[in-house]
């Protein structure tokens, strides 16, 4: 019998398919995975630090690149973080028209990652470009809302930047009629694949108790049997208005991953539908009038004290925590990232697989770097 | 070509040299030309199925776009690691393309045949083995873990699915009684064009071409067993610290051999270059020809398709795959094919087709024996090992998301 030996790998920071510039230090013996070390860091842009140079409005630009795909939501905690610490409130449309915004990101973002994951899975191309569809459609919605496709940079303290038009409705409304279909298609073209099935079944566990004990959320929190989902059990906004379940998974594999988010498109799906209809008329009012002017020449100074939200982002708990002092910068400024926190259970998750299922492993996680590193 | 040659000289071991170097410069010429088109189609045809327009602007839809890559591999600097071992990392490639284009020397393209050696079959196969090497070299000699890794992988990747390949040609020798690539396309003529000559139109050659196909693709690196060089997994695998010229001899080694599989599987399963009118003197040599480029990019658009859809193995379900799928599949096809030449040729001559049975009173009979008989066993396995195999069935598995 020939000895064996361990060999470390470095997958990244370089790497097609770590979603950005990250490392996983991995040790192999043979293509089993023994050992796994994330490490990140290097986009690290000083975010928290300019929160607290910059503007309160001026930092909604840069919430936009936490994470990038969705960008609508980051928007969303911030400027209501900052609602909650100045007492701004907020107008019935302009619930309304947050929540739709939000729901769209969330599909776009799942769209993407399923996509990208089973691109990392080795599907060439195409799953990527069928997410990509979808995702370009919704962008064309955020376009017509906020004149971005991905910095959208449209929510505002009170409210939002635009009001939208009957045109834009009427764009939401097509494309959720042809969504269903998409997600079926999706379901159709990838759900019964002998392929898909083999490679992500009982692939990169990860046990109820040690979820819940890594503190991950969203989708992965969720696959592994605990339905936490911030819109139910903690509602912000208007989400206790409307009717929809938390998808759950029983196994908390990758496969379950993959289920769980096909499901909370469909789930976002009914939420469009039911925010389209009680969408209030009343124009105008889609931003907080009284404050509307303030924001604008960014003189918003809160009073001093501090204030936490969290939103349920797609990849999971997305929380903001902002102290003033009064002036019209935040005094300090922090987030909760849930890329990152879902992060950290890697290495138990891909322990005792092999090397290729780390990609496909990394990719159900569904991060972003631009989140992680802030 | 000898004949034409020695027209000209007169003089014998001159002619034959000249037309061994005209049949040579013909191979690597127009081997180049179909890399070329390979890529071309498998560039737009992807894009064509992902809702994207792929390379169009180069030339006429887009045709020369491999040329201007040409150019540009061509013209890159030529890196070798400083770590890297020189010889065999700079020799890989050249083991590599040279076994590919070796196995050009028997495939016969229509009806002009370069050479017809009598075991053309084993040599194609043998001669494919020796990309092993090359990639082994690739990988070890680039001092890389991900080109070690893919290295690896793709040595233990082609040693499995050489298994079940060879024993899916052995079916077809069997049938044929000849290992010569040529008389395994004389088999499957039919003097009436009747296409169901071909070997794919018998329950065993079905299994033998659905066996050999997959173990091909295997062979061939193509999705979904691309996991020598996994992109998304090993980056490159053994051609990560590849680049330039070395590069693009790589990857038209890979070209070549996934060419190479289609023309061989067109050759022996789908009658080559036969088809109605292939056995005029002249312009039945040109139909030929037509028919077999026909069958041969008809079968590489099928990678291509199956590339864009399908997601790629792990290499631990890969090596499942070859050993308890398509092994059990290849072993039980000889066996039928024993039982299909024990029927259709008792006491009858070697070498009988479908044409011969029609002609000969109560073989149609026997004919149809021999297709139930091999069906039913060859549909029945299919199935029984496919059910053995199936995670689909898995019934203690249940992973469907409930809404809470």
């Amino acid at each position: 019998m020939l000895k064996t030996e361990e060999l470390q790998i470095n997958i990244g920071p370089q790497h097609p398919s770590t979603h950005g510039v990250f490392r996983l230090m991995a040790t192999v013996d043979g293509e089993t995975v023994v050992h796994l070390e994330p490490v990140f860091g290097y986009l690290h842009r000083n975010h928290e630090q300019l929160g607290e140079i910059w503007t309160y409005l001026q930092t909604i630009t840069i919430t936009d690149r936490l994470d990038y795909f969705n960008s609508m939501i980051n928007e969303h905690g911030y400027c209501m973080t900052v609602e909650k610490l100045a007492g701004i409130e907020v107008p019935e449309r302009a619930e309304y028209i947050r929540v739709i915004m939000s729901e769209l990101s969330r599909i776009l973002n799942h769209a993407a990652a399923l996509g990208f994951w089973l691109q990392d899975m080795g599907s060439w191309g195409t799953t990527l470009m069928f997410g990509f569809r979808q995702r370009e459609m919704i962008m064309d919605i955020f376009e017509s809302v906020g004149g971005s496709r991905m910095m959208c940079n449209y929510m505002r303290f009170g409210g939002a930047a635009r009001d939208i038009t009957p045109n834009i409705v009427e764009q939401i409304q097509l494309f959720l009629e042809g969504f269903p279909q998409f997600i079926d298609d999706f379901e159709r073209l990838m759900m019964d694949n002998e392929i898909l099935l083999a490679r992500s079944r009982n692939v990169g566990v990860l046990p109820k108790e040690l979820a819940a004990s890594y503190s991950v959320s969203g989708p992965v929190i969720r696959a592994s049997g605990i339905p936490y989902d911030i819109r139910k059990a903690e509602p912000y906004s208007i989400y206790d208005r409307f009717t929809f379940d938390i998808p759950v998974g029983t196994v908390g594999d990758v496969y379950d991953r993959f289920l769980v988010r096909m499901e909370e498109m469909r789930q976002s799906h009914r939420i469009l539908q039911q925010a389209l209809e009680q969408l209030p008329q009343a124009s105008g009012s889609y931003i907080n009038q009284a404050y509307k002017a303030a924001s604008k020449q960014q003189g918003l100074r809160p009073p001093a004290g501090e204030a936490y939200c969290r939103v349920e982002s797609p990849k999971g708990e997305l929380g903001y925590y902002i102290v003033s002092n009064g002036g019209n910068t935040a005094y300090r400024y922090g987030i909760r990232a849930p890329s990152l926190i879902n992060l950290t259970a890697l290495n138990d998750m891909c322990r005792g697989y092999k090397v290729a299922d780390i990609v496909v492993i990394l990719g159900s996680i569904d991060i972003v770097m631009g989140e992680v590193d802030r | 070509m000898r004949a034409m040659w020695e027209f000209f000289f007169g003089v014998g071991w001159f002619a034959t040299l000249l037309s061994y170097i005209t049949i040579t410069t013909a191979i690597l010429i127009s081997g180049s030309l179909i890399m070329m088109l390979l890529t071309w189609i498998e560039r737009r045809g992807l894009a064509y199925m992902q809702d994207r327009k792929g390379p169009n602007r180069v030339g006429p839809f887009g045709l020369l776009q491999p040329v201007a890559e040409a150019i540009k591999t061509i013209t890159k600097e030529d890196i070798t690691p400083t770590e890297a071992d020189r010889w065999v990392h700079f020799l890989a490639p050249v083991v590599i393309l040279a076994s590919t284009v070796a196995a050009f020397a028997v495939i016969p393209w229509g009806n002009l045949i370069p050479v017809d050696i009598n075991v053309g079959v084993l040599y194609i196969v043998a001669i494919s083995a020796v990309h092993t090497v090359g990639i082994l070299m690739a990988g070890w000699a680039s001092n890389n873990k991900f080109a070690l890794l893919g290295g690896m992988r793709g040595v233990a990747q082609a040693i499995s699915y050489e298994i079940p390949q060879v024993i899916s040609l052995v079916a077809i020798v069997m049938l044929v009684g000849s290992m010569s690539v040529v008389d395994v396309i004389q088999h499957q003529m039919d003097p009436y064009g009747n296409i169901l000559s071909w070997h794919i139109f018998t329950p065993v050659g079905l299994l033998a071409f659905v066996v050999f196909w997959i173990a091909s693709l295997a062979e061939g690196e193509r999705p979904p067993f691309d996991n020598p060089e996994a992109e998304s997994e090993l980056v490159a695998g053994y051609m990560t610290e590849y680049g330039g010229m070395k590069f693009a001899v790589l990857f038209l080694a890979n070209y070549l051999t996934n060419f190479a599989i289609c023309a061989v599987t067109a050759g022996v399963f789908l009658g080559g270059g036969n088809g109605p009118g292939s056995d005029i003197p002249i312009l039945g040599t040109l139909l030929s020809v037509i028919y077999f480029l026909a069958k041969s990019l008809g079968l590489f658009f099928v990678m291509v398709w199956i590339r864009g859809v399908v997601p790629r193995l792990r290499t631990d379900e890969l090596m499942h795959f070859a050993w308890k799928f398509l092994l059990p599949l290849a072993l039980v096809n000889i066996f039928s094919t024993s039982l299909w030449i024990a029927i259709t040729r008792w006491g009858a001559e070697q070498g009988m087709g479908v044409a011969e049975a029609l002609g000969e009173p109560g073989s149609i009979a026997r004919l149809a024996v021999a297709w139930l008989v091999t069906g039913v066993i060859n549909v029945v396995a299919f199935f029984v090992v496919a059910r053995i195999n199936a995670t689909r069935g898995i019934t203690t598995y249940q992973a469907t998301p409930t809404a809470v």
